[in-house]
C-alpha cells in the first residue's frame, strides 16, 4: 500500500492534468466557458433565498445562507462520490490498455470537486457580507475542517470507483444512499432541532461535524469543536489508509472484469 | 542482469455465459452466475536480459498479447512470478485519454502524463515530440479535427519520447502512411542501438527475422519453441504455411 501512495505521487502530473481536463472540459465550448463554475452555486443561492424568505418561511433567521453554507460542502461529498463510482468504468480504454496506479483516476474526481467547491466560496463569501452575516478569524480553521473532509469524500470514492467495476448497479444505489444521508446530516435543518435522546446517533454519522464545523466558521462565526474535529479526522484518516488497502488489493482485476 | 523475468506465469480468464454484474442479481440469484475458466497461459517462462530484442510470435488467441499486458502490470498472473528492472513504456494503444477538444500540444501534457512523465520531463521533450508528429500549425488545432492518420502520428510521437528503459510494443506498427511506417521502424531501431529492451508482439515472422535478437512462439498458452529469431521465425513460417 506505501508502495501503492509512493507510485500516486510519482504519477502526480496525470492527477494534475486530469483534473485540469475535468474542469475545463466541463464548460468547454458553452459561452460563459469557465464563468458557469462560479454560476451554478450563484444560481442556487438565488433561487434559495427567493423560496425560502418569500414562499417558504423557516423559523431560521437568514435560512438561505444558513443552507448554502452546508449546501456547498454536501456537494462536494455527492458529486465526488456520485462521479467517482463511475471513473474507472468510463474510463475503461486507459484501463485496459496502459498501466498507472488505478486510483489516480477516482482521486482525480475528488480533487476536480474540491476546486470546485473552493470557486464556490468565490460567491459563498461575498453573499455573507451581503447578508450581513459578520465573518470572524474563525474562518481561519477552513483548511483545518476542509482537510477533514477531504479524507473522507477520498476513502469514499476509492471505495465506490472500485466496487462499481464488480458490481455495476453500485453506482445508483450510491445516488439513493447519498440522498438518504443527505437527509441524515444536519444540511436543512440545525443540528438541535434532533430530539436530544437521538441526537447521540446523529453524531456517529462522519458528516455531521463537518457540516456543524463549516456552519459554525462561516455562518456563527464561532470556532469549530476541535475535539469533535479531532476525532472525525482520525476515523476519516483511518478510513482512507482503510479504502487504499482495499483498493490495491481489489484494482488488481479491474482491468479484466471492465 | 535480466530487465525482464517471467518464470512459470499462469493466467486465467473466467469467461462468463450469463453475466451478472449487479449486486440486485446476485442477491436473488446467488447460484445463477455460470463460468469456465480459460487457461490463456500455462506455465510461460520468458527472460529477456537487458538491451535485447525479443519477438512474440503467434496466431490469435495464443496468448502473447496477455504475456505482453501481464508483463505492463496491466494484467495479474494467477500464478507465478514477473520482474521488471527500469521504466516500462507500452505501446499498445496511441492516443490514450487524448480529449479530441482540447489542442494537440494539450493533449500531449495529458497522453505524456498518463504514460508517467513529470511536467519537467514533457517540457524537455515536447519541441521533439511536436517535430517527430509533423503535424505543422494542427498543433494547436483540438486534436477533433485530425484525421486518423495524424492522430495515430501524435500518440507514436508521444509514445516513442517516453524514453524508457524496456518498450513493449503490440502491433501498433501498422498505424500512418507508408513514409511514417518506416519512421516508426527507424524509430525502433535507434531505441535497440541505443540499448533499449524492447518486446514485441506480432504474427508477421518478417518482422521477427528482421528486428529480434530471441523470439518466443507461443501456442494456445505455451511455449512451442524459443530460441533465436531467425530459427523460430522461420518454423513459425513452416508451421504457418503448413496449416493454411
Amino acid at each position: 500500500m506505501w508502495q501503492q501512495i509512493a507510485e500516486i505521487y510519482l504519477y502526480r502530473e496525470m492527477l494534475r492534468n486530469l483534473v485540469a481536463r475535468e474542469l475545463r472540459a466541463r464548460y468547454k465550448g458553452s459561452v460563459l466557458g469557465f464563468l458557469w463554475t462560479f454560476f451554478n452555486p450563484l444560481f442556487m443561492l438565488v433561487v434559495y433565498s427567493a423560496v425560502f424568505s418569500h414562499v417558504m418561511r423557516v423559523q431560521v433567521e437568514n435560512y438561505a445562507m444558513f443552507l448554502f453554507v452546508a449546501l456547498l460542502p454536501w456537494n462536494y461529498l455527492a458529486q465526488s462520490v456520485q462521479q467517482a463510482a463511475a471513473s474507472l468504468v468510463q474510463n475503461a480504454g486507459l484501463v485496459k490498455k496502459i498501466y498507472f496506479p488505478r486510483a489516480v483516476l477516482p482521486l482525480s474526481v475528488v480533487l476536480a470537486n474540491l476546486f470546485n467547491y473552493l470557486f464556490g466560496l468565490g460567491i459563498l463569501i461575498p453573499a455573507l457580507l451581503a447578508f450581513k452575516i459578520r465573518l470572524t478569524p474563525a474562518l481561519l480553521a477552513f483548511p483545518a475542517v476542509l482537510f477533514v473532509q477531504t479524507l473522507l469524500v477520498a476513502a469514499l470514492a476509492l471505495l465506490v470507483a472500485v466496487g462499481n467495476v464488480y458490481f455495476r448497479d453500485l453506482e445508483h444505489i450510491v445516488g439513493i444512499a447519498l440522498m438518504a444521508w443527505f437527509f441524515l446530516t444536519p444540511v436543512l435543518y440545525p443540528l438541535e432541532a434532533i430530539p436530544a435522546e437521538v441526537r447521540g446517533y446523529f453524531l456517529l454519522n462522519p458528516m455531521t461535524p463537518i457540516v456543524d464545523a463549516y456552519r459554525a466558521l462561516f455562518f456563527y462565526g464561532a470556532w469549530p469543536d476541535w475535539g469533535q474535529l479531532w476525532r472525525t479526522g482520525l476515523g476519516g484518516l483511518a478510513a482512507l489508509l482503510l479504502a487504499l488497502a482495499g483498493f490495491t488489493r481489489w484494482q488488481r482485476a479491474v482491468a479484466e472484469e471492465i | 542482469m535480466d530487465a525482464i523475468e517471467v518464470v512459470d506465469v499462469w493466467k486465467k480468464f473466467r469467461i462468463y455465459h450469463d453475466r451478472v454484474y449487479s449486486l440486485k442479481e446476485r442477491f436473488i440469484f446467488p447460484y445463477r452466475q455460470k463460468a469456465e475458466d480459460f487457461w490463456a497461459l500455462k506455465g510461460v517462462s520468458l527472460s529477456v536480459p537487458r538491451g535485447a530484442t525479443v519477438g512474440l510470435i503467434g496466431r490469435n488467441g495464443s496468448g502473447k498479447s496477455t504475456l505482453l499486458k501481464i508483463i505492463s502490470r496491466i494484467l495479474y498472473p494467477n500464478r507465478g512470478r514477473v520482474r521488471v528492472h527500469g521504466r516500462v513504456s507500452t505501446l499498445l494503444e496511441l492516443g490514450a485519454g487524448f480529449h479530441p477538444d482540447f489542442t494537440g500540444r494539450e493533449n500531449i501534457y495529458l497522453n505524456a502524463s498518463i504514460l508517467g512523465l513529470t511536467r519537467r520531463e514533457i517540457n524537455g521533450r515536447l519541441e521533439k515530440i511536436i517535430d517527430f508528429a509533423e503535424l505543422g500549425d494542427f498543433i494547436d488545432n483540438p486534436v477533433r479535427n485530425y484525421s486518423s492518420g495524424m492522430y495515430m502520428r501524435l500518440g507514436f510521437a508521444v509514445a516513442v519520447h517516453v524514453d524508457p528503459d524496456i518498450l513493449l510494443i503490440d502491433e501498433v506498427l501498422a498505424v500512418g502512411d507508408l513514409p511514417f511506417q518506416e519512421k516508426c521502424l527507424k524509430k525502433i531501431r535507434e531505441f535497440k542501438e541505443r540499448g533499449t529492451t524492447i518486446v514485441f508482439v506480432t504474427h508477421a515472422p518478417k518482422q521477427v527475422a528482421e528486428l529480434c535478437d530471441h523470439a518466443l512462439w507461443l501456442d494456445r498458452g505455451e511455449v512451442r519453441l524459443q530460441g533465436p529469431a531467425a530459427e523460430v521465425a522461420r518454423a513459425y513460417a513452416d508451421f504457418v504455411g503448413g496449416a493454411g
